[in-house]
């Protein structure tokens, strides 16, 4: 070999030194200097991991009937099995389950390097898709019938204001968010979580956590192999205050009267009505109606349309309406007279049934006069004539301070289920703020008086207020959940009745109105038609408050029984249900029956047609 | 059958025999364990068996190729050559597709593929038209033979469509012209004569897929679900693998399939995935051992064309080395050319041990023989 060829080969072994140290340099920097990033992507390449979704808490009531539980739920998956998807069980599957092919092949295109999962094609499907796809299952590739906890409202649309549904909506309010936090539950957008009632205010004890399944998969996201599991904890257990035999019965009743008042053809805007039948010495609550309801279990279905409805039943009246409430309001004006030695019990005063105060002429119901009355008979009689003079004698400032002594104006304290409202208490302050700084008459004091005005309270309000009456002056916690219990029956949390405050009224003023609310019921008396026939005796008082537009008044009744020893309060607001003695003072009475006899004879409705003497009531 | 002298077997390069043998039991042991998770396989040794099968031929066609002077193929050059371009041409009359492209002709479990063989037949074809010239290269005319000799089956492999064994082509002939005391000014002249072609190839020669490679290596983000994934994969897993590897039959990468190719043209990944750092410059030092040792040789061959053999063995190893642990961490285009004696590919293998054999046939006669 000559020297010339010699040095080119030379020169070609020096560039296959450069090659060699350049492939060794690069190899260096991949697995050396890069190593922990490649090591990073090569594990996250083929590691995921699967939620393992938590059974969610079930709900009792108060003797452990069960209200809320889940069901098994049959959804049908579709799975790679390591060879695609096969076109024959796509089209099978698209033809039972009423799905475009279409659609199938576009869900499983987006599911790109998912595979491990299931693809999810439609839940909760009928014993008719279950049969048709078990029938064909020997032809069909990669489909799954697995089963999933589906939420089982067992009681449908009893209740439901209070249970309260689930959805995968956002979560508008962040205070929700920041309560749930505290709690320990973190909510991930896309989470299906309680949207209304105990479902939401309770989410983070029903939900359990989740647990987590570590898989393996390759690189078309194909399961491969199982690595780490944690098992999910179910979710807490609650016992609610709620008695579903009660609630069932008041749910009834008022369907029953506001159907029956409809169709008498006057009254034709009684649509919606609450109840609440609560215990006055803890605040726990029996009963909580909202009437219209809906079924908790058709929600996604029926959603649309309850939205639209007008009105709509989804809203809980019982602590989101506000209503006026006319004549039960009566016990502030005497507790605001009373209390600041305007008025004493045994005072008498005359009702000419039409008069002029304060440079305003007003009347009694059907300009009835009542003559020579007391407190007691004036409440007893329901006279306003009197009451206007209390409320003169007393001065709005008094009306509205114990008005919200008596816990009208701020929420009643009600956790259990979120969106309660304060309502408003007619005030100057509050006159003035939405007037614009106008000024308070005397005129409006006689009608706040009598509960009307700017006065608007919930239902749930009206039965607190009796509460309060009946225990003595405790402001009591109302709470719907008498116990959280874990998944291993340890009794997490047992409610004790909670009392917010005290009210500042004197016993002595108490015990006069307890006396005025008996005698309501007493005869003479505008209750005494319904109640007589009770084996307790029921202090109450009746109301209808003017809507302020041409609807029917509003018909209203609050009060407790026993008298001597009180168990129950009851509240009841019918919306444009007319005078209270046509509508909420017979459904109080039936509630009431029911609740001491353990059965309704009633007053039947014919003998209701009949009534008391119709000048009677106010 | 002229006798073997001891002289013979005095001259036989063991140390290029053992490199080799170790470069085999490498390359065996990795498809294997690219190989045996294969789902697919029915019989998991599918691909070794094959593999060593066709190793044990190539072996022992590389120890009868010893046997015969190398001088003998200065006369069937010719022939061989004839015979290459007639099979490139069968391919493409009737050879079976394989990824898009045809490159085989089924002979019953067999698939010849004779681009490979063409490789071998060219150095040997270059060799006697360089060796012929004794050096004397005076104008550009002197090279034509040599240049239509490559241009002919360069082509054919063109239409295949296989740019990555035809750029084998160029290479050896670059090489080989070097060695064979082509003048620099021609050399130039030819190289220029490249650049000029290449964008003209890009307009006329080269397929979308190509161009998609060739734009993926230069910009790796682009494709991230096609070519330029499975670069990305191909240096997470040598990357992941560190500076001791994953251990053997270890690879995640090749095992879970995120590695396409993990066999073939991908071999080096799922090696450097398993024995990290310090295994993979190994497996570079035995590459860089063999190309030293055949270039040894040529430098002591006792002619111009057993030089030019050798010299034409060396480029081809070394550009398909390159080209092959290049593409695979990412420092090349993506190109179907196998790693030699890894990669899983029978004609490659027999062509490979082949050419050893011219290499160790050209060792052995490195002296005139003495009277």
């Amino acid at each position: 070999m000559n020297k010339t060829m010699l040095n080119r080969v030379r020169l070609i072994f020096v560039i296959v030194i450069g090659i060699f140290i350049l492939l060794s340099a690069r190899l260096a920097y991949l697995q050396i200097v890069q190593h922990d990033y490649y090591l990073y992507r090569s594990e996250n390449n083929r590691f995921t991991t699967i939620d393992l979704v938590a059974p969610r808490g079930e709900i009792y009531d108060r003797d452990g009937e069960i209200l809320v539980t889940n069901r098994p739920g049959y959804v049908v998956s579709l799975m790679d099995l390591g060879d695609g998807y096969d076109a024959d069980t796509i089209a099978f599957l698209s033809e039972v389950l009423e799905i475009e092919e279409e659609e199938i092949r576009s869900a499983i295109d987006g599911q790109l390097y998912m595979r491990y999962l299931p693809l999810r094609l439609k839940s909760d499907i009928t014993p008719e898709v279950i049969a048709r796809i078990a029938e064909n299952r020997w032809k069909l590739k990669g489909v799954n019938l697995e089963v999933h906890p589906i939420r089982d409202y067992r009681v449908g649309s009893t209740a439901a204001h209070i249970l309260g549904y689930m959805s995968q909506g956002t979560i508008g309010d962040q205070d929700t968010l920041e309560r749930w936090a505290e709690a320990g539950y973190e909510y991930e957008p896309g989470a299906l979580v309680g949207q209304t009632g105990i479902e939401r205010s309770w989410q983070p004890w029903l939900c359990g956590r989740d647990g987590e399944q570590r898989i393996e998969i390759n690189n078309l996201g194909q399961l491969v192999n199982y690595y780490e599991r944690k098992d999910p904890v179910p979710g807490h257990n609650l016992y609610l205050t709620l008695d579903l035999e009660l609630q069932r019965i008041v749910e009834d009743i008022i369907a029953r009267h506001l159907e029956a008042i409809r169709a008498k053809g006057k009254n034709p805007d009684a649509r919606r009505a609450a109840a609440v039948v609560m215990d006055p010495h803890s605040g726990a609550i029996l009963a909580m109606v909202s009437y219209p309801s809906f079924d908790l279990n058709r929600i996604t279905q029926d959603y649309a349309e309850l939205v639209a409805m007008n009105p709509s039943p989804l809203p809980n009246l019982a602590l989101q309406g506000t209503f006026p409430i006319g004549s039960t309001f009566k016990m502030v004006t005497a507790t605001a007279a009373l209390e600041e030695g305007k008025l004493g019990a045994y005072d008498i005063s005359y009702c000419p049934g039409t008069i002029t105060l304060a440079n305003d002429t007003k009347s009694c119901f059907n300009k009835r006069a009542h003559g020579a009355l007391n407190f007691y008979s004036a409440l007893a009689v329901s006279c306003n004539i009197y009451f206007y003079r209390a409320g003169l004698a007393a001065g709005i400032d008094a009306l509205s301070h114990y008005a919200r002594e008596y816990g009208f104006g701020s929420p009643t304290g009600l956790t259990d289920v979120p969106g309660e409202v304060a309502g408003v208490v007619a005030s100057r302050e509050y006159k003035a703020a939405v007037t614009g700084g106008e000024q308070w008459y005397p005129a409006e004091t006689m009608s706040a008086a009598i509960g009307q005005s700017y006065n608007s309270f919930t239902p749930l309000q009206l039965a607190n207020y009796a509460a309060i009456i009946a225990n003595g002056g405790i402001h009591y916690r109302p709470y719907l959940v008498q116990k959280v219990v874990d998944s291993e029956g340890n009794v997490v949390q047992d409610r004790a009745p909670e009392a917010l405050r005290r009210a500042e009224i004197g016993e002595k003023t108490l015990s006069i109105v307890r006396e005025g609310m008996r005698r309501v019921t007493q005869p003479g008396g505008t209750g005494y038609y319904r109640f007589s026939h009770l084996p307790v005796t029921v202090a109450g008082k009746t109301g209808s408050a003017e809507t302020g537009d041409n609807r029917e008044p509003h018909s209203l009744f609050t009060g407790y029984a026993p008298y001597e020893d009180p168990e129950i309060v009851v509240a009841v607001v019918v919306e444009c249900g007319g005078l209270g003695e046509e509508a909420a003072v017979p459904i109080a009475a039936e509630i009431m029956e029911y609740y001491f006899t353990g059965t309704i004879k009633g007053v039947l409705d014919s003998d209701a047609d009949a009534g008391p003497p119709a000048d009677q009531e106010f | 059958m002229p006798m073997l002298d001891r002289r013979l077997i005095k001259n036989f390069d063991f140390y290029l025999l053992l490199l080799v043998l170790t470069l085999c039991v490498v390359g065996t042991v990795t498809l294997y364990s690219a190989t045996h998770i294969m789902e697919e396989l029915a019989d998991p040794l599918y691909y070794v068996r094959r593999q060593l099968l066709v190793t044990c031929c190539g072996l022992v066609a590389m120890l009868i190729v010893c046997f015969i002077d190398y001088i003998n193929f200065q006369n069937w050059s010719r022939y061989l050559y004839l015979g290459s371009i007639a099979l490139l041409a069968l391919v493409l009359v009737m050879g079976s597709v394989r990824k898009g492209s045809m490159r085989v002709i089924p002979i019953g479990f067999f698939d010849l593929q004779p681009s490979e063989i063409a490789k071998f037949v060219l150095i040997v074809m270059l060799a006697k038209l360089l060796a012929d010239r004794e050096g004397h290269f005076h104008s550009l005319q002197d090279l034509v033979p040599s240049l239509l000799a490559t241009a002919l089956p360069m082509g054919l492999i063109l239409l295949q469509p296989d740019l990555g064994t035809a750029l084998v082509f160029l290479a050896i002939l670059a090489g080989m012209f070097y060695v064979a005391g082509v003048k620099k000014r021609e050399m130039l002249i030819l190289a220029a004569t490249v650049l000029v072609a290449a964008p003209l190839a890009w307009f006329f020669v080269l397929h979308d897929y190509q161009k998609m490679r060739l734009m993926v290596f230069l910009n790796p983000g682009m494709d991230p679900t096609g070519t330029g994934l499975q670069l990305l994969q191909s240096m997470i897993g040598i990357g992941s693998g560190g500076l001791f590897g994953k251990g053997l039959f270890e690879s995640t990468q090749a095992r879970l399939r995120f590695l396409p190719e993990h066999h073939t043209d991908f071999i080096f990944s799922v090696f450097g995935e398993e024995m990290g750092f310090i295994g993979a410059v190994a497996l570079l030092l035995l590459f860089f051992l063999l190309i030293y040792r055949i270039l040894w040789i040529a430098t002591h061959a006792k002619d111009q064309f057993g030089a030019l053999i050798c010299v034409g063995v060396a480029v081809m190893f070394t550009f398909q080395i390159l080209v092959n642990i290049g593409m695979t961490i990412s420092v090349m285009p993506v190109t179907g050319i196998p790693l030699p004696f890894i990669s899983y590919g029978n004609n490659a293998m027999i062509v490979n041990l082949l050419s050893i054999g011219l290499v160790l046939n050209v060792g052995m006669r490195r002296h005139k023989i003495q009277f």
